[in-house]
């Protein structure tokens, strides 16, 4: 924390969670709002933002079982209503804004009812119900476009733009078919478009984040991670003054 | 499908594909079921598997690293498989991950072997280290208590090194040959309040540590010839540590 305070202690400092788990039926993970209680004590954050997913589920015994991966979550009105619910508490708890962040998923066909539809249908729903806003994930939009055949545009029409407070950029890799949210390359130009499309849409956004694993900033170099800064800026400037 | 039930069901299947009955116990009728079954099919779900299993392993590299990086390959390989494949690598909590992974590696490595020295240093440096910052020493007051019972401190370690430790460590982290394996024994004491986080242990801690296996009153260890300011110091470094006994507990 010492040394975290000497590089950036005059930055605003925003939290971005992946272990809430806030997806999870049969329970989130309350050790994680403890930790970010402490936190705040010890430095106090501009917003946090946590993946709406699951990935713990019932053990034996009562116990919780972690799934390792980050899942989906079916686009029910039972899911809405349960993370609705509980992103409310998350906001009543803390002063600053949550996000919640839009994943990127494989699985094709999940259980769905009818008035909410599809993952943008469950993100609205559950925004309605909370009050949290969105952390729009630029390159899971992307994926989900690629692998699911569905327009990107599209989606980010349907997605409450008035409500994005945090967009994130990333690059991934084609595997098997699919094309991986692996955060180990440099941003596709098709999320680049999409950047420039959602800023001059979103009149709250606060910031945009350029992802990447932490094995692969040392492959790409601080000369490419500098001009991928550089472009999201110059999209950033230009949205901003238009 | 209640949510509880298809989550539980497509987490067992993401996290053992080929697992006995991943449905059982759940409310499922036949249409749930069969669509649930029908997941294996589903590309996007076996992509799904794929992912899970590299993000598990990549924890557990993390977790086991040192130790890895000086296994013959296949050795290293047939690991990480086996840790995945019983469930292993899908705690995000690093501490949890290494602790767990590096016992079940020392389970595997023979003994005497530098790699099980290794599979030991790594974790008690990652233990000790976990606890180095904030670590506050307890006063020694409580020593005079006529109860007073202490354990091993649950940061702290001792290692057997089957070499000069310093050449071997240096040898370890510097990814050199390792000289060969002495059946003579060094033993390495790990704790969070030594600076640097280990140094060779006397001959006397290392019997402290074996007796310490389960919690001795001090008025024991006393008998045993241990001095009220030995005991004290091994406090301060968090070697060892006093138990609470059961009827002082609020």
């Amino acid at each position: 924390m010492d040394r975290a305070r000497q590089t950036c202690a005059s930055l605003p400092m925003v939290i971005h969670g992946v272990e809430l788990s806030i997806g999870s039926a049969h329970g989130w993970n309350p050790a994680y709002l403890e930790m970010l209680d402490a936190f705040q004590a010890m430095w106090p954050f501009v917003w946090h933002s946590e993946h709406l997913g699951f990935q713990t589920i019932p053990g034996g015994d009562g116990a919780s079982l972690e799934v390792g991966v980050p899942l989906p979550v079916p686009p029910t009105k039972e899911a809405a209503d349960l993370i609705g619910g509980r992103a409310a508490a998350i906001c009543r708890r803390y002063q600053p804004p949550f996000l919640l962040e839009n994943p990127a998923y494989y699985i094709s066909d999940l259980p769905c009812d009818r008035e909410i539809g599809d993952d943008i249908g469950l993100i609205n729903a559950i925004m309605d119900r909370s009050g949290c806003f969105l952390l729009l994930d630029l390159h899971n939009v992307f994926c989900n476009s690629l692998n699911h055949r569905i327009d990107p545009l599209a989606v980010i029409d349907r997605a409450p733009l008035d409500r994005v407070v945090e967009i994130h950029v990333a690059g991934g890799a084609s595997r098997d078919g699919f094309w991986m949210d692996g955060h180990n390359s440099r941003v596709p130009e098709p999320v680049w478009e999409l950047l420039e499309y959602t800023l001059s849409r979103a009149p709250r956004v606060g910031g945009v984040v350029f992802e990447m694993l932490d094995d692969f900033a040392v492959a790409l170099g601080a000369k490419a991670i500098g001009e991928e800064l550089r472009r999201a800026g110059e999209i950033w400037h230009r949205c901003r003054a238009s | 499908m209640a949510l509880l039930d298809y989550q539980t069901a497509l987490g067992r299947l993401v996290r053992a594909p080929d697992g006995t009955d991943p449905l059982r116990s759940l409310r499922l009728d036949e249409a749930e079921r069969s669509s649930i079954e029908g997941l294996q099919a589903n590309a996007g779900y076996r992509f799904t598997v794929g992912v899970q299993r590299s993000w598990c392993v990549g924890r557990a590299e993390r977790a086991g690293y040192l130790t890895l990086s000086i296994l013959p390959e296949d050795l290293r390989r047939r690991l990480l498989d086996d840790w995945t494949e019983a469930g292993g690598g899908t705690s995000s909590f690093f501490a949890a991950e290494a602790e767990a992974f590096l016992d079940f590696i020392a389970g595997r490595l023979p003994h005497p072997s530098h790699e099980l020295t290794a599979c030991r240093f790594e974790q008690a440096t990652l233990r000790a280290n976990q606890q180095a910052i904030g670590f506050t020493p307890p006063g020694p007051d409580r020593l005079q208590a006529p109860r007073c019972a202490l354990r091993r401190g649950r940061h702290a370690g001792l290692v057997a090194f089957h070499g000069e430790p310093h050449a071997i460590i240096e040898a370890l982290t510097q990814h050199q040959a390792l000289p060969p394996v002495s059946a003579a024994a060094t033993a390495i004491l790990f704790a969070p309040g030594l600076e640097g986080l280990w140094r060779v242990a006397s001959s006397r801690e290392a019997a402290l540590w074996e007796k310490l296996t389960m919690p001795v009153r001090f008025t024991s260890l006393a008998r045993d010839g241990y001095r009220r300011d030995d005991i004290a110091a091994m406090l301060r470094i968090g070697f060892v540590e006093f138990v609470t006994p059961i009827g002082d507990r609020a």
